[in-house]
């Protein structure tokens, strides 16, 4: 324990303020180097550095001023600098070691390696032994535990030099041994330094500093791994593919802005009325730009609608149609399915767990499976389907027709098939939501509703429903959103995948099938958000009806 | 205690695996390219030690099955050591969940994909104008004994097409790659079936030269006519098998000069019109958009279109099987595809030379015949050694038949890419389209009226 004087604490606060201004310069001159550099960069990743260093500058200003201040917020801004300085120069001297490429190479040689850590585990049994020495003697039990731990080191090295972790720790070091690399180091320390000398407690108290201030910092703190993730690897991912929205992007050439050219592209549309039912498109819109998407007949006489792409609007009529039928086939067998395992009969939790299944299986597996089911010719569906008219044709002389279902291949029935893979996968994963929701009633309630004579029917919709109601809006507005982004059953089911006649084009696939086959990454990301504002739409109309219906509102 | 005695069980437990581990593991690593010789997945790559001043090239092709990932795995070991300076990595592509074609485009993107790839020709004019594949011209000036000619014309017309000069051949400015290999469709066909039926057998008709349409559909109507569940004929839902009834009859999916959609000219509708018969009038063919592979493997359906690549799985199959070349149309010959896939040079390769130096090994007869002789692929070099090196891969018995169908007097058509449009627009909009018309949703009046309003778009992309 000492003290320190509070010319000490001056000066590694006059540091502190020192050093902030250094790091706002800093921040400048990158800027400045990153738009004068010959280098060849992209115009978004210019702006965004250059954003990111300006509001780091300023914020550095203001907390040098804050400190010299003796404000506690300049310790926050410092703090906080400091840590994102910190990560970014560990992250970039991981990058620069080639530590991510090792990860990989970890992973072709880790498995030499597992049977040594086995040795370890020797150890560690050799070391626990004498818990279970008749007569505990105090010499035997420490000899033993030695042993255990030489045995338990000796399994950790023999571990190492197999996985080659030593080869690897001299590659990363021989990465790291140029300007980028040493530089990062540098940064480190520097901003490492930084962090622990802010963090002390008297510089804590000459700022000021109270109990609260220090729980705000470590709730932060905390949050911090996840908040960077999401930043990064999702917010970051969001803002720039609404950049690329605005772009020609192909995502190998530098990308053009385009302004809202993608977006006019995609709601430009047109109605117009038709003579006759059977009238061409080219007589009523102008073809080169407009095709159409589906005309609907009244009478004689009808209406067309034509689009400049009419794929997206194809895409969006089926991804609704697919969601009218998916959601409530997912959703109202689950409920029902859930009231019957809640009881108490023998074996309920073997079927949970068999309900439950599909959800965990993968789609691709899955999709392979029904394709075969729904084939046509010697699928089992039709199979069951024709032994069944046989049966009843037989049985009572009728003459029924086998319908031969093309499930996969009709454009009336294609999506149906859809439908019903989507439904059966996401049923037991409901179901078990809605079990959760279930055994959160409480029983009391039941209880009250029999002595005042309820049945079994008025229960459930008097009492199961409403108390529900929460478990339910989940239920429906994750199921309707995972339903809007249907890709992987109909990828893999249908051949092709916008199946016949379009009839399973669905927004993702379409979004897909731009981005990633026909090189317009610009086009796809705008497709992106406008289903990204369809989903939050009916997102939020379902918000404002549970909040209207709640009783837990009421 | 409770909780210590469980932690030690479940140690024991862990103790056990890593024995199993231990015992039952993955070799050493330097086994590892030998095993991978012969066991490797389809994701895993094969990879020489490379010598300490040999320039480190990765190559990937998209294999169909094991068999040929084991074939390029052994070539890409032979062209190692062959080639001096030069490593090789060969990376089977494609898996279920991941197509070649988009993973390729992602690792472009993302400056990761090999130095050598393979890719489809309809994909070589959309890589080309997006500067993704290397112009080789200069590199094969430059070499000793390249000509175009060595190969078959079609393929090298495509790849030695210079879209500013419209110019093709040996000078013409431009190469974009060199062909892997060459295809064509024939008939497979079930022998049983149609002997059952009392049907003509194709093959003599082929060779009496009086297998046509209406021979076609003579034998496939006897043969549906043998049950419900029996088909005279199966083709899968891609432009290669609808596009060579319009083939046949005159037509096309392009003008002549490839600049417009040609899918509504006489011709092109009455070989769509003959097709949809197949599916709607006469019913003799697997619904259209059904994978008409396991109904024939079934022994269900009596002939069954499909390219070289499908040889070896067919023969599984336990029943009587040859092929038979596609019939003739009315123009003669029997409108099929010569399709084609070619090595092309990554833009951003650090090594140019090597590159070119491994795709021309990769082309080289021999090379071709190694490929060849597994049966998947018919050689893309004009050369005797390669097409004797394939035409000992039996069953089926008669080879000759897909010789014949991409041989001149066949005309036909090649694979090839869209220079003055986009191909995958185009096929965006064509597919759809003739399904609409073969599951009987559009006529084909209806399709005629409107198809080339909508696909010429294709061409102002």
């Amino acid at each position: 324990m000492h003290s320190h004087s509070s010319e000490q604490t001056k000066l590694t606060l006059h540091i502190h303020f020192v050093w902030r201004i250094v790091f706002a310069f800093l921040m400048i001159v990158g800027m400045y180097v990153l738009w004068t550099s010959p280098a060849e960069r992209e115009s978004w990743q210019k702006i965004i550095v250059t954003v990111v260093c300006s509001l780091a500058a300023i914020l550095s200003i203001y907390g040098a001023t804050q400190i010299n201040k003796g404000n506690h917020s300049g310790r926050m801004i410092a703090l906080l600098l400091d840590y994102l300085g910190f990560a970014t120069a560990l992250v970039m001297a991981l990058n620069t070691g080639e530590i991510f490429i090792g990860i990989d190479a970890l992973g072709q040689t880790f498995p030499q390696g597992i049977p040594y850590l086995g040795i370890v585990i020797v150890g560690y049994f050799l070391g626990s032994l004498d818990e279970y020495l008749p007569t505990k003697k105090a010499t035997s039990e420490n000899s033993l535990k030695t042993v255990g731990r030489w045995i338990m080191l000796l399994g950790g090295i023999l571990f190492l030099w197999q996985i080659e972790a030593v080869n690897g720790a001299v590659y990363f070091f021989s990465k790291l041994i140029q300007p980028l690399g040493i530089a990062s180091v540098i940064a480190i320390i520097i901003f490492g330094i930084s962090l622990w000398s802010m963090s002390r407690p008297h510089i804590a108290q000459a700022l000021g500093v109270k109990t609260g201030h220090e729980q705000i910092i470590n709730g932060w703190l905390f949050l911090s791994p996840n908040l960077l993730g999401f930043l990064i690897f999702f917010a970051g991912p969001l803002v720039l593919s609404l950049y690329f929205s605005f772009t020609d992007s192909d995502a190998f050439n530098t990308p053009n802005w385009v302004g809202f050219d993608n977006y006019a592209r995609i709601l430009n549309v047109r109605f117009a009325l038709l003579e006759t039912p059977t009238q061409l498109a080219r007589e009523v819109v102008d073809i080169k730009i407009y095709d159409e998407v589906d005309r609907f007949v009244i009478g004689n006489t009808g209406i067309l609608f034509a689009a400049a792409d009419k794929f997206f609007w194809l895409a969006l009529r089926n991804t609704l149609t697919f969601v009218l039928f998916a959601v409530p086939l997912s959703v109202i067998p689950a409920l029902i399915l859930s009231n019957v395992l809640n009881s108490k009969l023998p074996g309920m939790k073997f079927f949970r767990a068999v309900y439950f299944m599909p959800s965990i299986a993968a789609v691709v597996g899955i999709a392979l499976v029904w394709q075969w089911l729904y084939n046509a010719t010697i699928g089992y569906i039709n199979y069951f389907i024709t032994l069944g008219i046989e049966f009843w044709n037989n049985l009572f002389n009728l003459a029924i027709v086998d319908p031969k279902i093309q499930w996969v291949s009709d454009e009336r029935t294609a999506l149906l098939a859809v439908v019903i893979i989507a439904a059966w996968q996401t049923m037991g994963f409901n179901t078990v939501l809605f079990l959760a929701g279930l055994q959160n009633i409480p029983g009391e309630l039941y209880e009250a509703a029999t002595v005042d004579g309820a049945g079994a029917w008025d229960k459930f919709w008097g009492i199961t429903l409403p108390m529900l109601a929460p478990t339910t809006f989940y239920v429906v507005s994750t199921t309707t959103i995972q339903a809007m982004q249907v890709f992987e059953q109909v990828f893999i089911l249908m051949n092709p995948p916008e199946g016949p006649n379009n009839s399973t084009i669905t927004l993702v696939l379409y979004l897909y099938r731009s981005g990633f086959q026909n090189f317009q990454q610009g086009y796809a990301s705008a497709i992106a958000w406008v289903l990204f504002i369809v989903i939050f739409g009916l997102t939020l109309i379902q918000f404002q009806r549970q909040r209207r219906s709640s009783i837990y509102e009421s | 205690m409770k909780n210590n005695l469980l932690m030690k069980l479940l140690s024991l437990l862990v103790l056990a695996s890593f024995v199993l581990a231990a015992c039952g593991g993955p070799a050493p690593q330097a086994s590892a390219t030998e095993e991978a010789m012969t066991e490797a997945p389809a994701t895993e790559a094969v990879t020489e030690a490379p010598a300490a001043d040999d320039v480190a090239l990765r190559w990937r092709t998209r294999p169909d099955n094991q068999e040929e990932i084991n074939v390029y795995s052994q070539i890409s070991s032979e062209l190692d050591a062959q080639l001096d300076g030069i490593s090789l990595t060969y990376e089977p592509g494609g898996s279920e969940g991941a197509n070649y074609q988009d993973q390729l485009r992602a690792e472009i993107a993302a400056g990761t994909a090999p130095d050598v790839f393979w890719i489809p020709g309809t994909d070589v004019a959309d890589f080309a104008t997006r500067g993704l594949i290397l112009n080789a011209a200069d590199l094969a000036g430059a070499t000793d004994g390249y000509t175009a000619e060595n190969f078959y014309a079609g393929p090298m017309f495509h790849l030695t097409y210079n879209p500013e000069t419209g110019a093709s051949g040996d000078g013409s400015g431009a190469v974009w790659g060199l062909p892997r290999d060459v295809s064509t469709f024939a008939l497979y066909l079930n022998l049983d079936l149609i002997a059952e039926a009392g049907a003509a057998d194709p093959r003599e008709l082929a060779a009496n030269g009086e297998w046509d349409w209406d021979a076609f559909l003579d034998v496939a109507q006897k043969t549906r006519a043998l049950g419900p569940d029996i088909y005279g004929y199966g083709a899968s839902a891609w432009w290669g098998p609808y596009g060579v009834w319009l083939n046949a009859s005159g037509g096309g999916f392009f003008t002549e000069d490839r600049t417009a959609c040609n899918l509504n000219s006489e011709e092109s509708l009455a070989g769509l019109e003959f097709q949809r018969s197949l599916y709607q009038d006469f019913d003799v063919a697997t619904p259209y958009g059904e994978d008409p592979e396991p109904p024939f493997r079934a022994g269900n359906v009596a002939m069954f279109q499909n390219g070289r690549w499908a040889t070896p799985g067919i023969r599984t199959v336990d029943f009587n099987w040859d092929v038979v070349e596609l019939p003739n149309g009315p123009q003669g010959t029997p409108g099929n595809w010569l399709f084609w896939g070619a090595y092309v040079i990554n833009a951003n390769t650090e090594h140019p030379e090597e590159a070119w130096a491994l795709v021309q090994a990769l082309t080289t007869a021999e090379t071709q015949g190694q490929v060849s002789a597994l049966g998947a692929n018919i050689p893309s070099r004009v050369s005797q050694e390669a097409l004797d090196a394939f035409l000992t891969f039996t069953p089926p018995d008669n080879n000759q038949a897909f010789l014949n169908g991409i041989a001149p007097d066949a005309n036909p058509t090649a694979e090839g890419p869209l220079w003055a449009g986009s191909w995958p627009e185009f096929d965006k909009i064509m597919g759809p389209a003739i399904q609409g018309v073969l599951t009987g949703a559009t006529s084909v009046e209806q399709f005629g009226a409107t198809i080339c309003d909508e696909a010429n778009k294709a061409f102002n992309q």
